[in-house]
């Protein structure tokens, strides 16, 4: 079983998945978010994948499954509430239930109760080895630890063992890297080598995907996988824009940033929204930002001369 | 006293627009004010005594009063990426520069967005509650990728919260057979409005006439002057000539074009007679049900964009078996992708054009000439 995952709101704790990253794909859709055409792709030609899971959050991903339909493979469109009240709860959590029969019935696996407490410990304890690392990002390298994320993202979830990753001094001008997934690590390298230290992140791969609070193994394990889900670092999908500023607001003067560099694909509407108030928030706060736009999930055109520029108006 | 069409509508645009008229002249609007997005189920709020006005609709004004690339070049100015919705773009422009063609909409009290027609209208009302400061209240449709009943207490639960939360902005109580009244009148605007949208295909009338004419099943579809409008509109229609078979009928795929005085590209088509649109169907809401709330949600956890692939192109084909083209316009619309990806499946002769409703400077015109010329051909 080899489902490829488009985003942080699957549950790892029903079954593993493998973490989209980024594929050259060559389906291209007019207005269409490439990270969002690049999974298509991967789903589509990569014989190692058999099948797919996605949340239906964004105007690209809600017209996914239209265009993998009939290719033989598992595909699963997941509903993530737009909202995060009881009733999203109930909601969330009955879709869970729903993701587990769909996977048991098409791989003919059974996934018991046994099966998900184990997996909820697991997730807890790399989350909890995940944040630890996180909060000591001024003596390590970005790019070390953000690689090794990527890496265990694609591994099954009893492997995703945590290791330190490279060190690196504490000096540069602080910043902070938000948006959506950050495809392409290279990017980060780019930032490291311009002579900036990235401080704390607001990714979906990083911040987000360890910052839900841990799961309890006591009473509904559906329900509170669906709460944790729900109370994590929000996704701008989930409409509470205002819960996202008033939380990196308290983490760029926490860490006195010095510039953020906002990174977003081409027509990913839920993050240009996003950006248009957040700038402001900056504007207010005195705190420069970059905006980064990348065509698809391995653009990397351009990094360095704006990157270079970022660090000269720094 | 009988009313005609003209009567009707100025007297619903009347009704529409008096908070606008009253805000511009700095009074406070009569009622509680909720901005909402074109599938809200308005008729909670009307029987709650709140005015509700609908931003995309008013940006669909801007542009057809000429007035938009002002706007949009604005927002762009102010940070807001010209590859969001350009409903979203010109009313942000209308916003910071304080203008549009009846003055800005009353302030909100409370925003209300739903996801029934697509994810990026939540998104746009985030940025309006940033602006305001006021309650934002996302109402999340399951749509048919749900079973009905994980789908149906869902929703029940959200239209209970609603209706609680509008009451303590009010100061009113739900009266139910109010709510049910009105109901029953948006079915029958729905139902006059479903006979109207038979015309094109058999009489010589052009889109026009439709695509302005949907915006009152829009904006007061629980009002009974609707149903009589499209009544009244109906009996008039029957009176025209029948449609010249001579020239091919083409279906429009897509949204009008709002800053056209046509709202099509009528001066491209002017060998071919457009017989339908699917524009002028997705608010032929189903409100089937024993009570109000089974209503509610039959008629707005299912829209038309809220359907699964293999039901939406089964019901764009029905659409154009029924209009008898043989070809068809669609707009690949920037603002717009749900929309366009809906008609993925649809296997007559197309000419696909790179459009926005709203900017008129996003569209190819020698491009689109030469797409209409080979569909020309190919037909």
């Amino acid at each position: 079983m080899q489902i490829l995952s488009f985003s942080g709101f699957i549950p790892e704790q029903i079954c593993d998945t493998v973490r989209f990253t980024g594929y050259p794909g060559d389906q291209k859709i007019s207005h269409y978010c490439g990270y969002a055409a690049d999974f298509i792709s991967q789903v589509l030609d990569d014989p190692e994948i058999n099948g797919a899971v996605f949340p239906r959050t964004c105007d690209s991903s809600r017209t996914m499954k239209s265009y993998m339909e009939g290719c033989g493979k598992f595909i699963y469109p997941f509903h993530v509430p737009a909202r995060q009240d009881d009733l999203a709860v109930s909601m969330l959590s009955q879709t869970i239930r729903d993701y587990q029969n769909a996977v048991e019935r098409y791989y003919g696996v059974t996934i018991s109760e046994a099966d998900i407490k184990e997996r909820i410990r697991l997730v807890n304890e790399r989350n909890q080895a995940l944040s630890a690392l996180y909060d000591r990002l001024d003596e390590l390298s970005y790019y070390s630890y953000l690689e090794q994320i990527h890496s265990l993202l694609q591994k099954p979830l009893r492997e995703q063992n945590v290791i330190e990753p490279d060190r690196a001094a504490g000096i540069g001008k602080r910043v902070y890297l938000t948006g959506s997934f950050l495809c392409d690590a290279r990017l980060v390298r780019t930032i490291e080598d311009s002579g900036l230290k990235i401080v704390g992140d607001d990714l979906t791969e990083s911040k987000r995907l360890f910052s839900a609070p841990p799961v309890s193994t006591e009473g509904d394990l559906y329900v509170s996988i669906a709460e944790s889900m729900l109370k994590d670092r929000l996704s701008p999908t989930q409409n509470n824009f205002s819960a996202i500023l008033r939380k990196d607001k308290e983490e760029l003067t926490k860490k006195q940033v010095n510039g953020v560099i906002f990174i977003t694909q081409k027509y990913c509407e839920p993050y240009d929204y996003l950006f248009y108030v957040y700038q402001k928030m900056l504007e207010e706060m005195g705190i420069p930002c970059l905006k980064l736009t990348r065509m698809d999930s391995t653009d990397h055109k351009n990094a360095e001369t704006v990157i270079e520029a970022f660090v000269d108006s720094l | 006293m009988i009313q005609t069409t003209t009567q009707l509508q100025a007297k619903l645009m009347r009704e529409y627009y008096q908070d606008f008229s009253r805000y511009a002249k700095g009074k406070q609007p009569s009622h509680k004010v909720a901005w909402v997005t074109a599938f809200t189920p308005v008729e909670i709020l009307e029987a709650l005594g709140i005015s509700y006005i609908y931003p995309e609709s008013y940006a669909a004004v801007t542009a057809a009063s000429g007035k938009e690339q002002a706007l949009l070049n604005e927002s762009e100015r102010n940070s807001l990426c010209p590859d969001c919705c350009s409903y979203s773009c010109c009313i942000e422009g209308s916003l910071i520069t304080g203008t549009g063609p009846r003055g800005i909409p009353p302030k909100p009290d409370v925003l209300i967005a739903t996801n029934n027609q697509c994810d990026t209208l939540p998104n746009w009302w985030n940025i309006l509650a940033d602006r305001y400061q006021v309650p934002l209240i996302v109402l999340d449709y399951p749509g048919e990728g749900m079973e009905r009943e994980s789908a149906y207490p869902y929703v029940e639960g959200q239209h209970k919260d609603l209706i609680r939360r509008m009451e303590e902005l009010s100061g009113n109580k739900l009266d139910p057979d109010r709510l049910s009244e009105l109901i029953g009148n948006s079915r029958q605007s729905v139902s006059a409005w479903e006979r109207v949208c038979g015309y094109p295909a058999v009489k010589e009338l052009p889109p026009t006439l439709l695509f302005d004419a949907i915006s009152f099943l829009i904006t007061s579809r629980c009002k009974p002057e609707t149903a009589e409008l499209y009544m009244l509109m109906e009996d008039e229609l029957k009176e025209l000539p029948d449609a010249d078979r001579s020239r091919p009928a083409l279906f429009w795929l897509g949204y009008p074009l709002w800053y056209h005085k046509d709202r099509y590209l009528s001066e491209l088509l002017k060998d071919f007679r457009i017989s339908g649109s699917n524009y002028i169907t997705w608010w032929s809401l189903d409100y089937s049900g024993d009570t109000a709330m089974e209503q509610l949600f039959s008629a707005y956890n299912y829209t038309f964009l809220n359907l699964k692939q293999e039901t939406k192109t089964a019901r764009l084909k029905e659409c154009i078996r029924r209009s008898g083209a043989v070809g068809a316009v669609t707009l690949h619309n920037k603002s717009c992708k749900c929309d366009f990806v809906s008609a993925k499946d649809i296997d007559i002769p197309q000419a696909e054009l790179e459009i926005d409703m709203i900017d008129r400077e996003f569209l190819d015109m020698e491009r689109t000439e030469r797409q209409i010329e080979i569909l020309r051909e190919s037909i």
